[in-house]
C-alpha cells in the first residue's frame, strides 16, 4: 500500500503534460532578473566559511517479487518461507562534513541505515570516511584515516580497484565504505604531451579492528598508483602487495575519441588467487592460480542527448558455468534433504557461502553491461528516464532495469526502478532471490 | 621612358587606392583577443550563479566557484544547492572530467554534456578564451558593432561556428549565436549589465536561450572576478576533490 502511495507521490510531482509539451516562449514580462547585490551578499557569506556540513535523508520502500523456487531464496528463507511478495522499508541518513585551515583540512562521512521488513527493525551505522589531509606544498598531499580509494575507469565494474570493496553494478554511483590508510601523493604538471603525473602511495594496515575484512590480519600492505595524462589519455598503473592479499597489478586508460565518444579499459592480474568452490555434493576444494580480468567500455552521447554506456567485463576470479551449476545443485539437494529429514546443515552452509564468495555482485566470468539514459526527456528539466541491463554472457541470463529519475524541486531527488531478472533454471539471474523488484527512492539533500 | 612612366603610374595607383584600405583593414583576430582580455584575465578566480528558468517560471539556482589559469586550464566547484555541493569539473585543453563526491572518483565527460541541466552545457561553463578555440573568418564593420564570424579550430570544440556581435567602444560582445556544423542554431548568448570587478570591467550577466529548449532560459551572473594565479597542480584529477581547500 505504501509503495502505491509513494508511487502516486512521484507521479503527482511530475509536471502536467501541457507543460511537458509546451513549446511556447515565456512572455517577455516574465523574464527573470537577477539581483546582483543579493548575489554579492551570498558570495561574501560563502567565501568566508571554513567548514561544510551536509548530507541527505532517504526513504526507499521496495517491493520484492520472490522466486520461491530459486536457489538463493531456498538458502535464504528455508527457515522462514516467504510469500511471493514482501515489502521492505529503508530509511537512510548520510552526513558529511569538512573543515579547512591553511594547508590542513579534515573530512568525514557517516551512513546510518534503518530497515524494516519481515525480520523486523534493524539499524546499522557506519563511518564511511574520516581522514585528515595536509598539503605542505603544491606538489605533495599527505592523508591519513578512513577514505574511499576508488580506482579504475569502468562504470559498472573496476577489476583494478584493489583497495575499495567491489561496487554494486546495479547502482555503481553509490558511495562505498572507505579503507583505513595513510597515503602520500606527488603531483606534477608539465607542458607538452605529458600534462600530469601523479604518484600515489598507500599503506594499508590490517588488524582485528582495522580493515578486518581486507585479508590476513596483523599485516601492513602497500599499494601504489602512477597516473599519467599523456597525449590526452588518462593512464593508470597500479600495484598492491603485502601479506594480507596476494600481489596484484593493474592498468587502466580512458580517452575521448571525439567530443561525444569516450573509450575506457582496465586490465588486472591477481597472482596466486586463492579460490574456494564446492561441487554438487558440497565438497569444498581450493585452487590457487593467477587471475586475469579485463574490461573495455564505451560512453557515447548522441545529438538528442541520450547517453549510452556499453561495457564488456571478463572476471578472471569468477566461477565457471559448471561451478555455478554445482552450487545451485548443492542448494537444491540440501533443500530436498531439509524437507525430508529436517537436516538444515547444507542450507546453513549455502547461506554462509552466499554471504561470502558466492554472494559477490557478479560471480560469473563474462558480462555485458548496457545503459541508455535520456537527459530531459519530453522537455522536462531534471527528468532522466533510463534503462540498464546486465547480462551473464555464459548462461544468457540477465537483469533489465527500467528507471525514472526526477528532481521536482531543489535538493529533492526521486528515482523509481523496476529491476526484472530473466533466466532459465540453473542460470545466475534465474536462480537469484527475486523475479523482480519495485523500488522508489526519495532523497532530500541538506546543507549548512 | 615609357616603362618608367608606367611604373610611376602604378605606384601612384597603389598609394591612392590600396594604402587607405590597408590602413583601415580590420584585424579580426586582434579584436577577438581584445574581447577575451576584456571578458576575463588570463588567470583569475570568480564566483558565478547559474539560474535555470522553466516555462512555468520555476527556477533553480547553482553557485559555482571557478579558477582559470592560462589558455587551457579551468576548474569549477559547485557550492550550492546541497544536492550538487562538492561536484567539481576540470578542463585541461580538450579534456574534461567530472567529480561527484558520492561516486568518489573523477569521470571523463564530454564538452557537449550538461552538468546542471538547462541550456548551458559544460563548454559554456568551462569556457576557454575564444581566440584559443576559434579563428576569425570574417569581420563586418557596422556603425556601433563589429560582427565576427568565428570557426572552430578543431572538431573537438563544442560549437562549430559562432557569430559574435562586439560593441566597438567597449570591445566586449553583446550577443553570440552558437551553431553546429550542420548550420543548426544551438543557442544564443546575450551579454548584459557591464560591471567593474577588481580585475576587469565586463558584462556581469550572460543570458541564453535555445530553439532546442523552447520556453526555457538560463543565465549566468558573475561576482568577485579577481586576478589569481595558483599552481598548475591545482588543475589535476588528484586535486578535484580538494578544490574547496584553495577557495
Amino acid at each position: 500500500m505504501l509503495i502505491v502511495l509513494t508511487l502516486l507521490v512521484f507521479l503527482s510531482v511530475l509536471p502536467p503534460t501541457r507543460e511537458i509539451f509546451s513549446q511556447e516562449q515565456p512572455p517577455a514580462e516574465s523574464k527573470y532578473q537577477i539581483d546582483l547585490s543579493e548575489l554579492q551578499k551570498e558570495v561574501d557569506k560563502v567565501a568566508a566559511k571554513p567548514y561544510n556540513l551536509g548530507g541527505f535523508l532517504e526513504f526507499q520502500p521496495t517491493l520484492f517479487g520472490i522466486d520461491r523456487d530459486s536457489a538463493v531464496s531456498r538458502a535464504r528463507f528455508f527457515r522462514n518461507p516467504q510469500d511471493s511478495l514482501f515489502d521492505q522499508y529503508n530509511f537512510r541518513l548520510r552526513l558529511n562534513g569538512s573543515f579547512k585551515k591553511d594547508w590542513f583540512s579534515a573530512f568525514f562521512k557517516t551512513d546510518t541505515l534503518v530497515r524494516n521488513d519481515f525480520d523486523g527493525w534493524d539499524e546499522d551505522t557506519k563511518l564511511f570516511e574520516a581522514y585528515v589531509s595536509a598539503k605542505p606544498s603544491d606538489n605533495f598531499i599527505f592523508e591519513a584515516g578512513k577514505k574511499a580509494m576508488k580506482w579504475g575507469k569502468g562504470y559498472a565494474w573496476n577489476p583494478v580497484s584493489f583497495i575499495a570493496p567491489p561496487k554494486n553494478p546495479e547502482d555503481p554511483e553509490e558511495a562505498l565504505e572507505g579503507t583505513t590508510v595513510a597515503t602520500a601523493d606527488y603531483v606534477q604538471s608539465f607542458d607538452g604531451p605529458l600534462k600530469t603525473l601523479t604518484l600515489t602511495t598507500a599503506l594499508i594496515p590490517v588488524y582485528e579492528y582495522v580493515n578486518a575484512k581486507f585479508g590476513e590480519p596483523r599485516r601492513v600492505n602497500f599499494a601504489s598508483k602512477l597516473y599519467l595524462l599523456l597525449y590526452d589519455t588518462d593512464i593508470d598503473l597500479m600495484v598492491l602487495t603485502g601479506s594480507s592479499r596476494t600481489t596484484r597489478y593493474g592498468f587502466d586508460f580512458s580517452k575521448n575519441l571525439t567530443t561525444n565518444l569516450e573509450i575506457h579499459g582496465e586490465f588486472a592480474v591477481v597472482n596466486n588467487l586463492d579460490k574456494m568452490a564446492i561441487n554438487a555434493s558440497g565438497q569444498g576444494f581450493r585452487t590457487q592460480s593467477d587471475a586475469l580480468s579485463q574490461l573495455i567500455g564505451l560512453r557515447y552521447l548522441s545529438e538528442r542527448e541520450t547517453t549510452y554506456i556499453l561495457e564488456y567485463y571478463h572476471n578472471g576470479a569468477g566461477y565457471s558455468r559448471s561451478q555455478i551449476k554445482d552450487f545451485i545443485s548443492f542448494v537444491d539437494r540440501s533443500y530436498q534433504t531439509f524437507q525430508t529429514t529436517g537436516d538444515d546443515s547444507g542450507l546453513v552452509r549455502a547461506s554462509a557461502l552466499l554471504d561470502g564468495p558466492y554472494g559477490q555482485p557478479n560471480v560469473g566470468r563474462h558480462y555485458l553491461y548496457f545503459r541508455a539514459s535520456q537527459k530531459e526527456a519530453f522537455d522536462i528539466l531534471y527528468f532522466t528516464p533510463a534503462v540498464t541491463s546486465i547480462m551473464n554472457l555464459t548462461d544468457g541470463s540477465l537483469t533489465v532495469i527500467p528507471e525514472l529519475a526526477y528532481s521536482p524541486m531543489t535538493n529533492l531527488e526521486l528515482r523509481f526502478r523496476t529491476p526484472v531478472l530473466l533466466g532459465k533454471d540453473g542460470t545466475e539471474y534465474g536462480e537469484k532471490q527475486n523475479d523482480y523488484r519495485i523500488e522508489l527512492r526519495l532523497r532530500y539533500h541538506f546543507g549548512f | 621612358m615609357f616603362k618608367g612612366s608606367a611604373m610611376r603610374l602604378l605606384l601612384v595607383f597603389f598609394f591612392v587606392f590600396c594604402m587607405p584600405s590597408m590602413t583601415h583593414a580590420i584585424d579580426g583576430t586582434a579584436i577577438l583577443k581584445k574581447v577575451d582580455a576584456n571578458l576575463q584575465p588570463e588567470s583569475f578566480e570568480s564566483y558565478r550563479k547559474l539560474v535555470n528558468i522553466e516555462p512555468s517560471g520555476a527556477k533553480r539556482e547553482f553557485l559555482l566557484y571557478t579558477l582559470k589559469k592560462g589558455n587551457d586550464k579551468i576548474v569549477s566547484l559547485f557550492l550550492s544547492p546541497a544536492s550538487e555541493k562538492g561536484r567539481a569539473t576540470l578542463r585541461l585543453g580538450d579534456n574534461m572530467w567530472l567529480y561527484i563526491p558520492n561516486v568518489g572518483k573523477p569521470v571523463r565527460i564530454t564538452s557537449l554534456q550538461s552538468v546542471v541541466g538547462g541550456v548551458f552545457n559544460n563548454a559554456d561553463i568551462m569556457r576557454l578564451d575564444y581566440n584559443v578555440e576559434y579563428n576569425v573568418q570574417n569581420v563586418e564593420d557596422g556603425k556601433t558593432e563589429y560582427v565576427l564570424d568565428l570557426r572552430a579550430k578543431t572538431t573537438s570544440v563544442a560549437y562549430d561556428k559562432l557569430k559574435m556581435w562586439v560593441d566597438k567602444k567597449a570591445v566586449i560582445p553583446t550577443k553570440i549565436e552558437c551553431y553546429a556544423a550542420t548550420g543548426l542554431l544551438i543557442k544564443t548568448l546575450y551579454f548584459k549589465e557591464i560591471k567593474s570587478f577588481e580585475a576587469v570591467q565586463r558584462p556581469s550577466v550572460i543570458e541564453t536561450d535555445s530553439p532546442l529548449y523552447k520556453g526555457y532560459q538560463s543565465l549566468m551572473a558573475y561576482a568577485n572576478v579577481k586576478k589569481r594565479v595558483v599552481a598548475d597542480e591545482v588543475f589535476t584529477l588528484e586535486f578535484l576533490s580538494k578544490v574547496e581547500t584553495v577557495r
